[in-house]
């Protein structure tokens, strides 16, 4: 028994020590990334992971930036703010991260900004900025204001259409919120009137009373704010329904809206990043960068959705531009180079960071979509 | 004449040094946490955070042998409490943390009367019902609460101008209480109230023939523990500085449960070997990658094979015996 109990004792202390014990520091220069790779962000943030170590690789084949070969340091925070304060702890004191490239699992960038403050490490994020004024200073986003993703579709609505009232359908999540603010306080300057404001869960398997609320509302269109098959179940309730509505959803994965689709025809819109019609573009500028991300992508994932990947593609390659900018590697110096990229010519549009504008696209590049015959169709 | 051990009293046979060896192992965690700091003391942190609740969890589902699936309730309440008062009013911590405390004790008493006349399963159903209710709060109140965008800011631990802001003075300060914790655990264990909730657990109906009533001592523990609960909740607000309601949603239940049951329940020593080791493994191997929780759940099936009763119970005279 004692046997027993001291290869018990010893296995559970080795086990316990090995897992804390520090990584030596490398010579390339490295990129942390805290992504959820499991959890309710895996889909996004997978994609933006790949995304990442795509651009790095197209980087290192070029030489690296300034000499230095990059490495990418990929660490799953399980889409949970506790695990991934523990992972940016380890980038941080393990690693020795130089640069934080993260996923869009939002409390977990803002549960570890104050780490990252105070070792004064910048951070290019997939999710919306911290709100502390302090965090802020070292925080950038890839994402595209809020607003314009609502301000796309309300546009559509009132250009195209007579629907004049319209539901907001949204889920919880901190971006999804945010965006149905925007749509409540944008509406009345498209001449549209919100009559009804909803939230369902992610994992909700009927949103019929939401739907039937928005009918009896006089809504003529749904706003669905929010990611996953929520989606589908929207469009398969409004069928049920015989709700002679519209449907218009927010940014998302292409492979998702095919169903949807079946379902509702030419009645249902999304909004689409540039990536994700880029056979649609006109020549110039924007469809040249995103031309520099597709065909590598396209070789390694064929025709998987590049929307996510593309921008973790941005955030690396605004850092190296931010590296070349300062000429330096130093954390302080990347960080106010990166408030100085103006007119970055990206793959989801043009990057104009200030030091009181860490959200680098100023200008909307979301277009409405549907979809006709199996292929992607711009309508506005 | 063979006396056997009673049910009802406390074993109190001398354990000698193989007992301390549980103590020993987490004073070498520990220390290992405090020498190395960085990520080494963030996780060794967040274990004895953990230790906190799991404590409280074992005082009543160890001692008085009854269920609660909705601990993580009380942390919340002890947690957000502490975040809104300090964070958006301007509150010193320590007053905010005792109110929180407070707070969820009586939230506690107030649901615990009711709930903890039931039984067994309708016990648990009961609870886990708390826990999923006060979550659902958490993410709807957004106009207290933030709702998924969480509260920040929220300063550490301290008095006046002393923050307890460094690696090693937070692992100090929450060695303490959880020192202080196991100390109140094991004292609690052996008193009057100890000794009633052991009778509890072997069998009310016994119990209430014996005098004891066993509505009223269910009820204490389950306050004791919610006390707990909430203390770790706050703990954990001060030490990230941020809180979310992901943070004392179902996954917490989980793992202090598996927390529980690794460390040994109904063990003074259970709460704190549980907690150390169930938030060291998946670091020691998060070097696998994709199978990281494939090893993981391997090493925690073979720890409860070898070990059934919890890892300190090897090392307590009752599990020995």
């Amino acid at each position: 028994m004692m046997k027993q109990t001291f290869l018990a004792a010893g296995l559970a202390a080795s086990l316990a020590l090995a897992g804390a014990l520090p990584a030596n520091s490398q010579e390339p220069y490295k990129i942390g990334v805290s992504a959820g790779l499991t959890g309710y962000a895996a889909t996004v943030d997978r994609a933006w992971r790949d995304g990442v170590e795509l651009a790095a690789a197209a980087l290192n084949a070029k030489g690296g930036v300034m000499g230095r070969k990059i490495q990418v340091v990929v660490e799953d925070n399980r889409s949970e703010p506790q695990e991934a304060v523990t992972v940016y702890r380890k980038m941080l004191s393990s690693d020795k991260v130089d640069v934080f490239v993260s996923g869009c699992v939002s409390a977990g960038n803002f549960a570890a900004a104050g780490l990252l403050q105070r070792a004064k490490v910048p951070m290019m994020l997939c999710s919306i900025l911290p709100t502390q004024a302090e965090h802020l200073v070292w925080a950038f986003s890839t994402l595209p204001p809020a607003g314009f993703e609502v301000d796309k579709r309300l546009e559509y609505l009132k250009e195209k259409t007579q629907i004049r009232k319209i539901a907001v359908l949204h889920d919880p999540t901190p971006y999804a919120n945010l965006q149905k603010s925007v749509a409540e306080r944008n509406a009345a300057k498209f001449g549209l009137e919100v009559v009804s404001v909803d939230q369902y869960k992610q994992d909700d398997a009927d949103l019929s009373v939401q739907i039937s609320k928005a009918r009896s509302a006089g809504a003529g269109a749904i706003l669905k704010i929010g990611l996953g098959g929520t989606t589908l179940t929207a469009a398969k309730n409004i069928k049920q329904l015989g709700a002679d509505m519209l449907l218009l959803t927010s940014l998302e994965d292409l492979a998702v809206f095919g169903p949807v689709a079946e379902v509702l025809g030419d009645k249902f819109f999304f909004v689409a990043s540039p990536s994700q019609v880029y056979e649609a573009l006109p020549e110039g500028a924007l469809k040249a960068g995103i031309k520099s991300f597709l065909d590598p992508w396209r070789e390694k994932f064929k025709d998987r959705d590049p929307n996510w990947a593309s921008r973790g593609w941005d955030g690396v390659m605004l850092t190296a531009a931010a590296i070349e900018k300062a000429k330096s590697f130093e954390g302080e110096k990347v960080r106010a180079a990166y408030e100085e990229l103006s007119g970055f010519q990206g793959t989801t549009g043009i990057y104009n960071f200030r030091p009181d504008l860490h959200q680098g696209i100023t200008e909307n590049p979301f277009v409405l979509a549907t979809i006709e015959g199996g292929k992607v169709k711009v309508v506005q | 004449m063979t006396i056997l051990p009673s049910t009802t009293s406390p074993d109190r046979r001398p354990f000698g040094l193989v007992g301390l060896l549980p103590w020993l192992f987490a004073a070498v965690v520990v220390g290992y946490a405090m020498v190395v700091g960085g990520y080494a003391a963030t996780v060794v942190s967040f274990a004895l955070i953990y230790a906190v609740f799991v404590t409280g969890l074992n005082l009543f589902m160890g001692f008085a042998a009854q269920v609660s699936f909705g601990q993580n309730a009380f942390a919340a309440i002890g947690g957000y409490l502490s975040a809104v008062l300090t964070a958006s009013h301007g509150w010193p911590p320590l007053p905010a943390m005792l109110l929180g405390i407070a707070a969820a004790v009586l939230v506690a008493a107030i649901v615990g009367f009711p709930t903890l006349r039931l039984k067994g399963h309708y016990l648990a159903m009961g609870t886990l019902a708390i826990g999923l209710i006060t979550y659902e709060i958490t993410v709807e109140w957004q106009s207290v609460t933030q709702g998924y965008m969480g509260i920040s800011g929220i300063p550490p631990i301290g008095i006046g101008p002393y923050e307890v802001t460094s690696d090693r003075g937070q692992l100090i300060l929450l060695s303490l209480v959880v020192a202080a914790c196991a100390f109140a655990a094991a004292r609690i264990r052996r008193s009057r109230f100890g000794r009633a909730l052991s009778a509890v657990a072997g069998s009310e109906e016994a119990a209430t023939a014996l005098g004891i009533e066993v509505a009223r001592y269910k009820l204490l523990a389950f306050l004791l523990s919610a006390g707990f609960a909430a203390l770790a909740g706050s703990l954990f607000v001060h030490v990230v500085g941020f809180v979310s309601p992901e943070v004392f949603g179902l996954h917490m239940v989980i793992v202090t449960f598996t927390m529980l049951y690794v460390g040994g329940i109904g063990t003074v020593a259970g709460p704190l070997v549980g907690a150390l080791i169930v938030s060291l493994l998946p670091e020691t191997f998060r070097a696998f990658k994709d199978y990281q929780d494939l090893a993981y759940g391997a090493v925690l099936i073979v720890l409860l094979i070898y070990a059934p009763r919890g890892l300190a119970s090897l090392f307590s005279p009752r599990g020995r015996s």
